[in-house]
């Protein structure tokens, strides 16, 4: 078993404090991603589970035994730097041995798994190179191969793909999330880039300012986000969202905001009168009148993508992102009519950004 | 394109008309030297370009110990070879351990002993002599050639400490985070990755005392009296003792003494100006 918890975890630089009593939970072989806008806290938390800070209070547990106290190295854990990390005057199996070099394990053994890591991430044809001869994804992959061969408890990576360009990202998503399917091992992943998250987490943990927003299933937090945060950080393109007053009349309820423009509302349990933020997703509007749930804009923008096309409605004074499938024949300056899915409207209090039961 | 041309012939012969003056400014005593080397005895003062009767006699004198001044002269250079290895080695593992702490390890109060250091620097090293010899009294090494190392090390130390740290600065700190991670004592991180990865300013700094202590006179004039324990460069500075020293092998002598330094300056050329100004800008 190799579990993760946090226990009330704060961190304090100087006199400021970054991370406010953060308590959650990471089962044996779930690949956790913690994410959030850059200053949020998350590097620093994975930093506390790895020992490379010291945790100023609460607990951190590896397999249910507290580690506060326990160096880097007997923690069994392995780390993937985000700018790699790799020892410039050793070769690629050097690189990858090492941890176990300094143990003093047997040649032998370290060979053997040197060339079984170097297996799985097809890196055999390079072990005797430098890492500067290597390109930047096949150096993330010698990363990866230094913390496989440790055969540690829990991988640890702190915005591994942040220094590849686009297509070499997809492609080590993908690797990545192979990897863990095929060993199992608990992985704690640091990133602030949604999709990552979204694509590769079996649990996504949404941090701000030090806390935490939400912790939840990708499409949990994409379908039901506990607050304005979260439902503006996950997602892309970006929620919708505009402020209004909830009107209710005659069984229909709308959010009415400056300007006279009235978003519909399915069921919602709103007072009459209150301020609310009301969000939807652009891919939850359609082109085309429907009759109670309708808005209509000028359309600013078209962006096709191909099989999807991005449209960029001014209704009232918001701008609407709308994505709709196909092609629609559509142009900047016409006028169009869009029905909101009313089974995926979000509202949230305006005061406090949290969810409207 | 004529105009571009003519600018680069004028930049061109600006450049020439400083640098040629400049190289026969510097060669011209080296020249000298070489001059008198190859001179007969007789005709070293005639003042000529090239002798008439070039002749290596005087370095057959010098090496065969055929004079006076030049009974030890073996072991003289000997000396200057020990002194000089000696004091590079020393103030490489007192400059790497020290700049391996402060920059990588970051004890508390680390910069401010390296500012400490540096600040020996604001006394002309010809004021410490005196206080240094009185302290090698105290310590009895006077009658030893540690006093000239230990000195020389004293010496060499805060500005090879110095240019240690600034290149230890430029080496990323996840690497000593990757190698802790993985399961690095201190001392393996020194040995394994921090020495290879410094190698370029090591050798620069192990050049830098090595060249120093081979050059000293002063101190070494100070610390050593004995014939047999001096260096090279002080018993050149005996020939000038009498009224009838022997002008032409004191330039073979010297002449013979900077070989050494200049062999090692070349071989090593590459790492001196890398490894001196690697910490300089930050890149």
């Amino acid at each position: 078993m190799a579990s993760v918890s946090f226990r009330d975890v704060e961190k304090t630089f100087g006199s400021a404090k970054v991370i406010h009593g953060i308590g959650f939970d990471i089962q044996d072989g779930e690949f956790m991603v913690l994410v959030g806008p850059s200053g949020c806290g998350k590097s620093t938390l994975l930093r506390m589970l790895a020992g490379l800070e010291d945790i100023s209070a609460g607990t951190v547990a590896i397999d249910g035994k507290v580690v506060n106290d326990v160096d880097s190295k007997d923690r069994d854990i392995a780390m993937v730097f985000q700018s790699y990390a790799l020892y410039p005057h050793m070769t690629v199996a050097d690189n990858m041995g090492f941890s176990l070099k300094v143990r003093k394990a047997p040649r032998a053994v370290i060979e053997e798994r040197v060339a079984k890591a170097a297996k799985i991430l097809n890196l055999d044809a390079f072990l005797a190179r430098y890492p500067r001869e290597l390109s930047g994804g096949q150096r993330q992959r010698v990363a990866m191969g230094r913390a496989i061969v440790r055969d540690p408890k829990v991988f640890l990576f702190d915005e591994p793909l942040s220094n590849l360009d686009a297509k070499l990202r997809v492609a080590m998503r993908g690797e990545i999330k192979a990897l863990h399917q095929r060993l199992r091992t608990t992985v704690v992943y640091v990133t602030h880039d949604q999709i990552e998250a979204m694509t590769m987490a079996d649990r996504i943990v949404v941090m701000q300012n030090g806390r935490v927003e939400q912790i939840g299933a990708p499409l949990d937090l994409y379908d039901h986000p506990v607050n304005l945060f979260v439902a503006q950080f996950i997602g892309s393109p970006a929620m919708n969202v505009v402020n209004g007053t909830l009107r209710r009349a005659a069984g229909t309820a709308c959010v009415e905001v400056a300007g006279g423009v009235r978003w519909p509302v399915g069921q919602c349990a709103g007072t009459e009168g209150q301020l609310l933020t009301y969000g939807v997703r652009p891919e939850h509007i359609a082109l085309g009148k429907g009759e109670d749930n309708g808005v209509s804009g000028e359309v600013v923008l078209v962006e096709p993508m191909g099989a999807e096309t991005e449209l960029l409605v001014r209704v009232g004074q918001l701008d609407t992102v709308v994505k709709t499938h196909g092609r629609p024949r559509v142009v900047p300056g016409d006028r169009v009519s869009m029905s909101v899915d009313l089974a995926y409207v979000h509202l949230f209090d305006q005061a406090s950004g949290r969810r409207l039961a | 394109m004529r105009a571009a041309n003519l600018k680069r012939v004028t930049t061109e012969a600006k450049l020439l008309l400083i640098g040629i003056p400049v190289l026969l400014w510097t060669m011209l005593p080296i020249y000298h030297l070489f001059l008198f080397a190859i001179s007969p005895k007789e005709s070293a003062f005639a003042g000529k370009l090239w002798p008439d009767h070039p002749t290596l006699h005087n370095f057959g004198v010098v090496f065969r110990e055929q004079h006076y001044y030049l009974s030890h002269f073996w072991l003289q250079l000997w000396n200057s070879l020990i002194i000089a290895l000696a004091t590079g080695a020393l103030t490489l593992l007192v400059a790497t351990a020290a700049a391996f702490a402060i920059s990588r390890l970051k004890v508390k109060g680390g910069r401010t002993v390296m500012n400490l250091a540096l600040f020996t620097y604001f006394i002309p090293a010809a004021f410490l002599a005196v206080p240094m010899y009185k302290t090698m009294g105290t310590y009895g090494l006077l009658n030893s050639q540690w006093s000239l190392i230990l000195a020389m090390v004293t010496i060499a130390a805060p500005y090879s400490i110095w240019v240690l740290k600034q290149a230890s600065d430029k080496l990323p700190y996840e690497l000593d985070e990757a190698a802790r991670m993985d399961g690095a004592s201190p001392l393996q991180l020194f040995r394994l990755v921090y020495v290879p990865l410094m190698t370029p300013s090591l050798v620069a700094i192990g050049t830098y005392a090595l060249l120093l202590a081979w050059n000293e006179y002063l101190y070494a004039f100070l610390l050593l009296s004995k014939d047999t324990q001096i260096t090279l460069s002080v018993a050149l500075g005996n020939f000038l003792a009498a009224d009838d020293s022997p002008w032409e092998l004191l330039m073979t002598t010297g002449l013979i003494y900077a070989a050494p330094p200049a062999a090692i300056y070349y071989a090593f050329k590459r790492y001196m100006v890398g490894g001196l100004t690697v910490g300089a800008v930050k890149g």
